[in-house]
Protein backbone atom coordinates (compact mmCIF):
# COMPACT_ATOMS: atom_id res chain seq x y z
CA UNK A 1 0.00 0.00 0.00
CA UNK A 2 3.07 2.20 0.69
CA UNK A 3 4.36 2.08 -2.70
CA UNK A 4 1.47 2.27 -4.59
CA UNK A 5 0.93 5.94 -2.78
CA UNK A 6 4.25 6.61 -3.17
CA UNK A 7 3.80 5.73 -7.23
CA UNK A 8 0.87 7.90 -6.87
CA UNK A 9 2.68 10.91 -5.21
CA UNK A 10 5.71 10.61 -8.17
CA UNK A 11 3.16 10.61 -10.30
CA UNK A 12 1.69 14.02 -8.83
CA UNK A 13 5.22 15.17 -9.09
CA UNK A 14 5.47 14.59 -12.87
CA UNK A 15 1.98 16.50 -13.13
CA UNK A 16 2.86 19.46 -11.49
CA UNK A 17 6.22 19.67 -13.20
CA UNK A 18 4.70 19.76 -16.52
CA UNK A 19 2.48 22.13 -15.57
CA UNK A 20 5.13 24.47 -14.56
CA UNK A 21 7.04 24.23 -17.50
CA UNK A 22 4.09 24.41 -19.20
CA UNK A 23 3.69 27.93 -17.81
CA UNK A 24 7.54 28.31 -18.36
CA UNK A 25 6.68 27.51 -22.61
CA UNK A 26 3.52 30.02 -23.02
CA UNK A 27 5.40 33.03 -20.88
CA UNK A 28 6.23 35.38 -23.75
CA UNK A 29 7.89 38.75 -22.30
CA UNK A 30 8.19 38.66 -18.50
CA UNK A 31 11.40 37.27 -17.59
CA UNK A 32 11.38 37.14 -13.89
CA UNK A 33 8.25 35.08 -14.32
CA UNK A 34 10.04 32.35 -16.61
CA UNK A 35 13.04 32.34 -14.04
CA UNK A 36 9.84 31.99 -11.28
CA UNK A 37 9.01 29.31 -12.74
CA UNK A 38 12.52 27.55 -13.79
CA UNK A 39 13.26 27.83 -10.16
CA UNK A 40 10.20 26.58 -8.84
CA UNK A 41 10.90 23.39 -11.34
CA UNK A 42 14.00 22.54 -9.63
CA UNK A 43 13.49 20.70 -6.65
CA UNK A 44 10.62 18.59 -8.54
CA UNK A 45 13.29 17.38 -11.50
CA UNK A 46 15.49 16.34 -8.48
CA UNK A 47 12.94 14.19 -7.19
CA UNK A 48 11.72 12.88 -10.28
CA UNK A 49 15.58 11.37 -11.11
CA UNK A 50 15.53 10.55 -7.72
CA UNK A 51 18.75 12.52 -6.47
CA UNK A 52 17.14 14.56 -3.54
CA UNK B 1 11.57 29.61 -28.78
CA UNK B 2 13.10 32.89 -27.94
CA UNK B 3 16.28 33.12 -27.07
CA UNK B 4 15.74 34.15 -23.49
CA UNK B 5 14.07 31.00 -22.96
CA UNK B 6 17.12 29.16 -24.32
CA UNK B 7 19.41 31.04 -22.25
CA UNK B 8 17.26 30.02 -19.01
CA UNK B 9 16.90 26.62 -19.71
CA UNK B 10 20.20 26.45 -20.49
CA UNK B 11 21.50 28.02 -17.17
CA UNK B 12 18.49 25.38 -15.21
CA UNK B 13 20.67 22.68 -17.22
CA UNK B 14 23.66 23.72 -15.66
CA UNK B 15 22.64 24.10 -12.01
CA UNK B 16 20.83 20.82 -12.25
CA UNK B 17 23.93 19.27 -13.18
CA UNK B 18 25.98 20.53 -11.25
CA UNK B 19 23.90 20.03 -7.71
CA UNK B 20 22.67 16.50 -9.08
CA UNK B 21 25.72 15.28 -9.40
CA UNK B 22 27.11 16.25 -6.04
CA UNK B 23 23.85 15.05 -4.41
CA UNK B 24 23.90 11.91 -6.27
CA UNK B 25 27.59 11.54 -5.56
CA UNK B 26 26.77 11.85 -1.85
CA UNK B 27 24.39 9.21 -1.68
CA UNK B 28 26.00 7.06 -3.15
CA UNK B 29 29.74 7.83 -1.26
CA UNK B 30 30.30 4.81 0.47
CA UNK B 31 32.51 5.06 3.28
CA UNK B 32 35.26 1.88 4.17
CA UNK B 33 35.16 0.84 7.70
CA UNK B 34 37.60 -1.30 8.16
CA UNK B 35 37.33 -4.73 10.56
CA UNK B 36 39.38 -4.47 14.11
CA UNK B 37 40.88 -7.47 15.15
CA UNK B 38 38.17 -7.40 17.42
CA UNK B 39 35.10 -8.00 14.67
CA UNK B 40 34.51 -11.78 14.56
CA UNK B 41 31.80 -11.65 12.03
CA UNK B 42 29.73 -9.16 9.83
CA UNK B 43 25.55 -9.05 9.42
CA UNK B 44 23.17 -6.87 8.30
CA UNK B 45 20.11 -5.81 9.77
CA UNK B 46 17.86 -7.51 7.44
CA UNK B 47 19.36 -10.70 8.47
CA UNK B 48 16.76 -10.08 11.55
CA UNK B 49 13.72 -8.88 8.75
CA UNK B 50 14.43 -9.88 5.49
CA UNK B 51 12.01 -7.42 3.74
CA UNK B 52 15.01 -4.84 4.62
CA UNK B 53 17.61 -6.90 2.32
CA UNK B 54 18.44 -4.97 -0.87
CA UNK B 55 16.83 -1.34 0.60
CA UNK B 56 18.64 1.43 1.46
CA UNK B 57 17.30 1.63 5.11
CA UNK B 58 19.45 -2.03 5.41
CA UNK B 59 22.68 -1.40 7.65
CA UNK B 60 25.72 -3.66 8.20
CA UNK B 61 26.16 -4.90 11.88
CA UNK B 62 29.63 -5.74 13.61
CA UNK B 63 29.45 -8.15 16.10
CA UNK B 64 33.06 -8.73 18.62
CA UNK B 65 32.78 -11.71 20.84
CA UNK B 66 35.10 -12.22 23.23
CA UNK B 67 36.42 -16.34 24.09
CA UNK B 68 34.45 -16.55 26.99
CA UNK B 69 30.61 -16.19 27.05
CA UNK B 70 28.96 -13.43 28.51
CA UNK B 71 26.58 -11.09 28.41
CA UNK B 72 25.73 -8.85 25.12
CA UNK B 73 26.29 -4.85 24.74
CA UNK B 74 24.30 -3.46 21.43
CA UNK B 75 25.73 0.19 20.33
CA UNK B 76 24.05 2.67 17.78
CA UNK B 77 25.62 5.11 15.81
CA UNK B 78 24.24 7.28 13.64
CA UNK B 79 20.25 7.39 14.46
CA UNK B 80 20.59 10.78 13.77
CA UNK B 81 23.20 10.90 11.08
CA UNK B 82 23.52 14.79 11.79
CA UNK B 83 25.26 13.92 15.02
CA UNK B 84 28.23 12.28 13.73
CA UNK B 85 29.83 11.84 17.47
CA UNK B 86 27.80 8.74 17.66
CA UNK B 87 29.07 7.03 14.59
CA UNK B 88 32.61 7.85 14.99
CA UNK B 89 32.63 6.54 18.50
CA UNK B 90 30.60 3.57 17.24
CA UNK B 91 33.68 3.19 14.63
CA UNK B 92 36.45 3.89 16.77
CA UNK B 93 35.13 0.83 19.05
CA UNK B 94 34.52 -1.54 15.54
CA UNK B 95 38.37 -1.03 14.70
CA UNK B 96 39.99 -0.91 17.94
CA UNK B 97 38.04 -2.61 20.39
CA UNK B 98 38.99 -6.30 21.85
CA UNK B 99 36.63 -7.97 23.24
CA UNK B 100 37.98 -10.61 26.01
CA UNK B 101 34.42 -11.74 27.40
CA UNK B 102 30.68 -11.57 25.99
CA UNK B 103 30.00 -9.54 23.15
CA UNK B 104 29.81 -6.21 21.59
CA UNK B 105 27.18 -5.53 18.96
CA UNK B 106 27.86 -2.38 17.06
CA UNK B 107 25.67 -0.55 14.47
CA UNK B 108 27.34 2.31 13.53
CA UNK B 109 25.11 3.78 10.70
CA UNK B 110 21.86 2.72 12.41
CA UNK B 111 19.17 5.11 10.28
CA UNK B 112 21.57 4.21 6.63
CA UNK B 113 19.04 6.31 4.74
CA UNK B 114 19.91 9.08 6.77
CA UNK B 115 22.75 9.32 6.51
CA UNK B 116 22.61 9.27 2.64
CA UNK B 117 20.57 12.49 2.26
CA UNK B 118 21.07 16.29 3.61
CA UNK B 119 19.14 18.64 5.88
CA UNK B 120 17.52 20.97 3.31
CA UNK B 121 17.55 24.61 3.43
CA UNK B 122 20.30 25.20 6.07
CA UNK B 123 23.30 24.63 4.45
CA UNK B 124 24.85 21.61 5.33
CA UNK B 125 28.01 20.43 4.83
CA UNK B 126 27.61 16.97 2.17
CA UNK B 127 31.09 15.71 3.66
CA UNK B 128 33.76 16.07 6.63
CA UNK B 129 37.57 15.16 7.05
CA UNK B 130 38.94 13.99 10.21
CA UNK B 131 42.38 14.33 10.08
CA UNK B 132 44.47 10.71 10.89
CA UNK B 133 48.31 9.78 10.72
CA UNK B 134 47.95 7.84 7.24
CA UNK B 135 45.28 11.30 5.70
CA UNK B 136 42.23 12.81 6.29
CA UNK B 137 39.32 9.85 5.80
CA UNK B 138 36.11 11.19 4.75
CA UNK B 139 32.63 11.09 5.75
CA UNK B 140 29.22 11.45 4.89
CA UNK B 141 27.34 14.46 7.05
CA UNK B 142 23.59 13.12 7.09
CA UNK B 143 20.04 14.42 8.30
CA UNK B 144 18.12 13.60 11.42
CA UNK B 145 15.39 12.39 9.35
CA UNK B 146 15.38 9.30 6.69
CA UNK B 147 15.56 10.36 2.96
CA UNK B 148 12.77 10.80 0.96
CA UNK B 149 13.52 8.87 -1.65
CA UNK B 150 13.44 5.85 0.39
CA UNK B 151 10.31 6.76 2.57
CA UNK B 152 7.77 8.71 0.95
CA UNK B 153 5.40 10.49 1.44
CA UNK B 154 5.29 11.62 5.20
CA UNK B 155 1.96 11.48 6.40
CA UNK B 156 -0.30 14.79 7.96
CA UNK B 157 0.32 12.97 11.96
CA UNK B 158 2.47 10.42 12.23
CA UNK B 159 0.70 7.78 14.71
CA UNK B 160 3.13 5.70 16.58
CA UNK B 161 2.81 1.66 16.40
CA UNK B 162 1.32 0.40 18.84
CA UNK B 163 0.95 3.42 21.44
CA UNK B 164 -0.99 5.39 19.14
CA UNK B 165 0.64 8.42 19.93
CA UNK B 166 0.01 11.52 17.84
CA UNK B 167 3.52 12.77 16.67
CA UNK B 168 5.26 15.02 14.61
CA UNK B 169 4.41 13.76 10.26
CA UNK B 170 8.33 14.61 10.07
CA UNK B 171 8.78 11.48 13.14
CA UNK B 172 8.29 8.88 10.70
CA UNK B 173 11.52 9.33 9.35
CA UNK B 174 13.64 9.66 12.67
CA UNK B 175 14.28 6.20 13.96
CA UNK B 176 14.28 7.29 17.52
CA UNK B 177 10.27 7.76 16.87
CA UNK B 178 9.59 4.70 15.25
CA UNK B 179 11.03 1.87 18.58
CA UNK B 180 9.48 -0.49 18.83
CA UNK B 181 8.57 -0.47 15.04
CA UNK B 182 6.47 -3.21 13.15
CA UNK B 183 7.17 -5.89 10.76
CA UNK B 184 4.97 -4.66 7.95
CA UNK B 185 5.07 -0.81 8.71
CA UNK B 186 6.83 1.99 7.11
CA UNK B 187 10.62 1.85 6.79
CA UNK B 188 11.75 3.06 9.35
CA UNK B 189 9.18 0.75 11.50
CA UNK B 190 10.69 -1.78 10.07
CA UNK B 191 14.46 -0.76 10.76
CA UNK B 192 13.78 -0.70 14.42
CA UNK B 193 11.62 -3.68 14.34
CA UNK B 194 14.47 -5.67 13.28
CA UNK B 195 17.13 -4.06 15.36
CA UNK B 196 13.85 -4.87 17.98
CA UNK B 197 14.46 -8.78 16.98
CA UNK B 198 18.20 -8.35 17.27
CA UNK B 199 18.03 -7.58 20.58
CA UNK B 200 15.69 -10.48 21.88
CA UNK B 201 16.94 -12.88 19.67
CA UNK B 202 20.58 -11.72 20.60
CA UNK B 203 19.64 -12.08 24.07
CA UNK B 204 20.97 -8.49 23.96
CA UNK B 205 21.54 -6.91 28.00
CA UNK B 206 22.72 -3.37 27.11
CA UNK B 207 21.65 -1.20 24.59
CA UNK B 208 23.40 2.23 24.17
CA UNK B 209 22.33 4.76 21.83
CA UNK B 210 24.83 7.57 20.89
CA UNK B 211 23.57 11.01 19.58
CA UNK B 212 24.43 14.96 20.05
CA UNK B 213 22.62 17.45 21.57
CA UNK B 214 22.24 21.40 21.06
CA UNK B 215 23.74 23.89 23.45
CA UNK B 216 20.65 25.24 24.26
CA UNK B 217 18.48 22.44 24.65
CA UNK B 218 18.11 20.96 28.10
CA UNK B 219 18.64 17.54 27.38
CA UNK B 220 22.14 17.48 26.64
CA UNK B 221 25.59 16.66 28.30
CA UNK B 222 23.75 13.58 29.83
CA UNK B 223 22.42 10.02 29.64
CA UNK B 224 18.83 9.12 29.40
CA UNK B 225 17.51 6.48 31.29
CA UNK B 226 14.59 4.74 31.83
CA UNK B 227 13.66 3.55 35.43
CA UNK B 228 15.34 0.18 35.07
CA UNK B 229 18.79 1.53 34.27
CA UNK B 230 18.36 4.74 36.26
CA UNK B 231 20.60 3.32 39.23
CA UNK B 232 23.35 2.16 37.05
CA UNK B 233 23.10 5.88 34.74
CA UNK B 234 23.63 7.23 37.87
CA UNK B 235 26.42 5.22 39.00
CA UNK B 236 27.98 5.80 35.69
CA UNK B 237 28.02 9.93 36.07
CA UNK B 238 29.10 9.74 39.54
CA UNK B 239 32.01 7.61 38.21
CA UNK B 240 33.06 10.27 34.97
CA UNK B 241 32.64 13.07 36.71
CA UNK B 242 35.29 11.86 40.03
CA UNK B 243 37.40 9.94 37.57
CA UNK B 244 37.82 11.39 34.47
CA UNK B 245 36.49 15.30 35.35
CA UNK B 246 33.50 15.72 32.89
CA UNK B 247 30.07 16.41 33.62
CA UNK B 248 27.30 13.84 32.21
CA UNK B 249 24.31 14.08 34.38
CA UNK B 250 20.95 11.84 34.39
CA UNK B 251 18.14 12.87 32.56
CA UNK B 252 14.70 10.07 33.38
CA UNK B 253 13.47 8.85 30.01
CA UNK B 254 9.42 10.32 29.98
CA UNK B 255 6.95 7.00 29.88
CA UNK B 256 4.21 9.17 28.24
CA UNK B 257 6.35 10.58 25.44
CA UNK B 258 6.27 7.02 23.14
CA UNK B 259 8.97 5.72 20.23
CA UNK B 260 12.41 6.84 21.64
CA UNK B 261 14.65 3.69 22.08
CA UNK B 262 15.46 4.77 26.23
CA UNK B 263 11.61 3.98 26.69
CA UNK B 264 10.64 1.25 24.51
CA UNK B 265 13.62 -0.99 24.38
CA UNK B 266 12.96 -0.91 28.45
CA UNK B 267 9.62 -1.76 27.46
CA UNK B 268 8.88 -4.03 24.99
CA UNK B 269 12.50 -5.92 25.78
CA UNK B 270 14.21 -7.26 28.96
CA UNK B 271 17.34 -5.35 27.96
CA UNK B 272 18.25 -2.09 29.55
CA UNK B 273 18.61 0.86 27.07
CA UNK B 274 20.53 4.27 27.67
CA UNK B 275 20.59 7.04 25.44
CA UNK B 276 23.98 9.56 25.48
CA UNK B 277 23.91 12.73 24.72
CA UNK B 278 27.18 15.26 23.65
CA UNK B 279 26.71 18.78 23.10
CA UNK B 280 27.02 19.42 19.23
CA UNK B 281 27.19 23.34 19.38
CA UNK B 282 26.55 22.97 15.13
CA UNK B 283 22.71 22.11 15.94
CA UNK B 284 21.64 24.99 17.47
CA UNK B 285 19.84 27.98 15.90
CA UNK B 286 21.50 31.08 16.37
CA UNK B 287 24.85 30.54 15.15
CA UNK B 288 26.93 31.49 12.28
CA UNK B 289 27.66 29.15 9.17
CA UNK B 290 27.13 25.54 9.17
CA UNK B 291 30.02 24.67 7.86
CA UNK B 292 33.07 21.57 8.36
CA UNK B 293 35.23 23.35 10.36
CA UNK B 294 32.10 24.58 13.03
CA UNK B 295 31.34 21.15 12.59
CA UNK B 296 34.05 20.27 14.03
CA UNK B 297 35.52 22.74 16.63
CA UNK B 298 32.04 24.00 17.66
CA UNK B 299 33.34 27.25 18.19
CA UNK B 300 30.60 30.25 17.23
CA UNK B 301 31.09 33.57 18.60
CA UNK B 302 27.03 33.84 18.89
CA UNK B 303 27.00 30.65 20.74
CA UNK B 304 29.69 31.92 22.72
CA UNK B 305 27.74 35.24 23.23
CA UNK B 306 24.49 33.45 24.40
CA UNK B 307 26.83 31.54 27.14
CA UNK B 308 27.44 35.35 29.09
CA UNK B 309 23.77 35.70 29.25
CA UNK B 310 23.51 32.49 30.81
CA UNK B 311 21.19 30.80 28.09
CA UNK B 312 23.18 27.79 27.48
CA UNK B 313 22.84 24.57 29.55
CA UNK B 314 26.41 23.41 29.10
CA UNK B 315 29.95 25.28 30.01
CA UNK B 316 30.76 26.71 26.94
CA UNK B 317 33.87 29.14 26.17
CA UNK B 318 36.52 29.96 23.17
CA UNK B 319 37.52 26.29 23.16
CA UNK B 320 34.24 25.61 22.03
CA UNK B 321 32.87 21.86 22.20
CA UNK B 322 35.44 20.32 19.42
CA UNK B 323 34.65 16.52 18.39
CA UNK B 324 37.67 14.77 20.71
CA UNK B 325 35.63 15.83 23.51
CA UNK B 326 32.26 14.82 22.50
CA UNK B 327 33.76 11.34 21.35
CA UNK B 328 35.78 11.10 24.47
CA UNK B 329 32.72 11.90 26.81
CA UNK B 330 30.60 8.89 24.59
CA UNK B 331 33.20 6.53 24.46
CA UNK B 332 34.05 6.38 28.30
CA UNK B 333 30.45 6.74 29.71
CA UNK B 334 29.93 3.83 27.11
CA UNK B 335 33.21 1.72 28.65
CA UNK B 336 31.81 2.67 31.77
CA UNK B 337 27.86 1.40 31.75
CA UNK B 338 29.39 -1.90 30.24
CA UNK B 339 31.80 -1.86 33.37
CA UNK B 340 29.04 -1.29 35.67
CA UNK B 341 26.90 -3.41 34.41
CA UNK B 342 29.60 -6.24 34.24
CA UNK B 343 30.26 -5.73 38.22
CA UNK B 344 26.76 -6.12 39.12
CA UNK B 345 25.94 -8.86 37.20
CA UNK B 346 29.40 -11.38 36.84
CA UNK B 347 27.66 -13.83 35.01
CA UNK B 348 26.60 -11.51 32.21
CA UNK B 349 30.10 -9.68 32.21
CA UNK B 350 31.37 -7.91 28.96
CA UNK B 351 35.02 -7.22 29.24
CA UNK B 352 36.40 -5.10 26.48
CA UNK B 353 40.00 -3.62 25.93
CA UNK B 354 41.52 -1.55 23.71
CA UNK B 355 39.08 1.56 23.55
CA UNK B 356 40.29 4.86 24.46
CA UNK B 357 39.06 6.58 27.34
CA UNK B 358 37.63 10.53 26.97
CA UNK B 359 41.54 12.01 27.93
CA UNK B 360 43.23 9.77 25.57
CA UNK B 361 40.62 10.50 22.49
CA UNK B 362 41.12 14.09 23.86
CA UNK B 363 44.64 14.08 23.71
CA UNK B 364 45.21 12.29 20.18
CA UNK B 365 42.39 13.38 18.37
CA UNK B 366 39.74 10.77 16.85
CA UNK B 367 41.60 10.27 13.88
CA UNK B 368 44.46 8.77 15.69
CA UNK B 369 42.36 5.64 16.02
CA UNK B 370 41.44 4.91 12.35
CA UNK B 371 43.31 2.33 10.31
CA UNK B 372 44.17 3.16 6.89
CA UNK B 373 41.97 0.89 4.69
CA UNK B 374 44.21 0.89 1.38
CA UNK B 375 46.69 -1.18 4.08
CA UNK B 376 43.84 -2.93 5.35
CA UNK B 377 43.72 -6.68 4.25
CA UNK B 378 40.56 -6.61 1.64
CA UNK B 379 38.55 -8.99 2.82
CA UNK B 380 38.52 -6.52 6.55
CA UNK B 381 37.52 -3.52 4.66
CA UNK B 382 33.63 -3.10 4.48
CA UNK B 383 31.80 -0.43 2.65
CA UNK B 384 29.18 1.06 4.79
Amino acid sequence: MDKIVMVFYYLLTALVAAVVFWNFWLEKKNVDRMVLYLLVLVPFILRLLRVK
Amino acid sequence: MSRVKIILLAILTIILTISGVQLYRHRHYPLPVVAGPGVTHVGRLSDYLPSLKGTMPDTLIFFLEGREPGGKALILGNTHANEPEGLLAALIMVENALVEKGTLVIIPQFNHSASRTTRPGDGYPLYFDIPTPWGKKRFRMGNRDASPLDQWPDPDVYIHYPERQLLSFIDARNVNRTWPGRSNGLPMEKVTFAAMELIKKEKVDVVIDIHGAETMFPVTNCIVAPEKSAKLATMVSLTVKAMEKFDNHVEPSPPKFRGLSHREIGDYSEAMPFLLEAPIPFLDQPTGPKTEKFLLDGKDPFLLRLAGKKKLFVPYDESGWPMEKRVGQHLSVTLEIIRQFSRRTPERAILIRDVPRYAEVVEKGVGYYFHDPAQAPKERVYLN
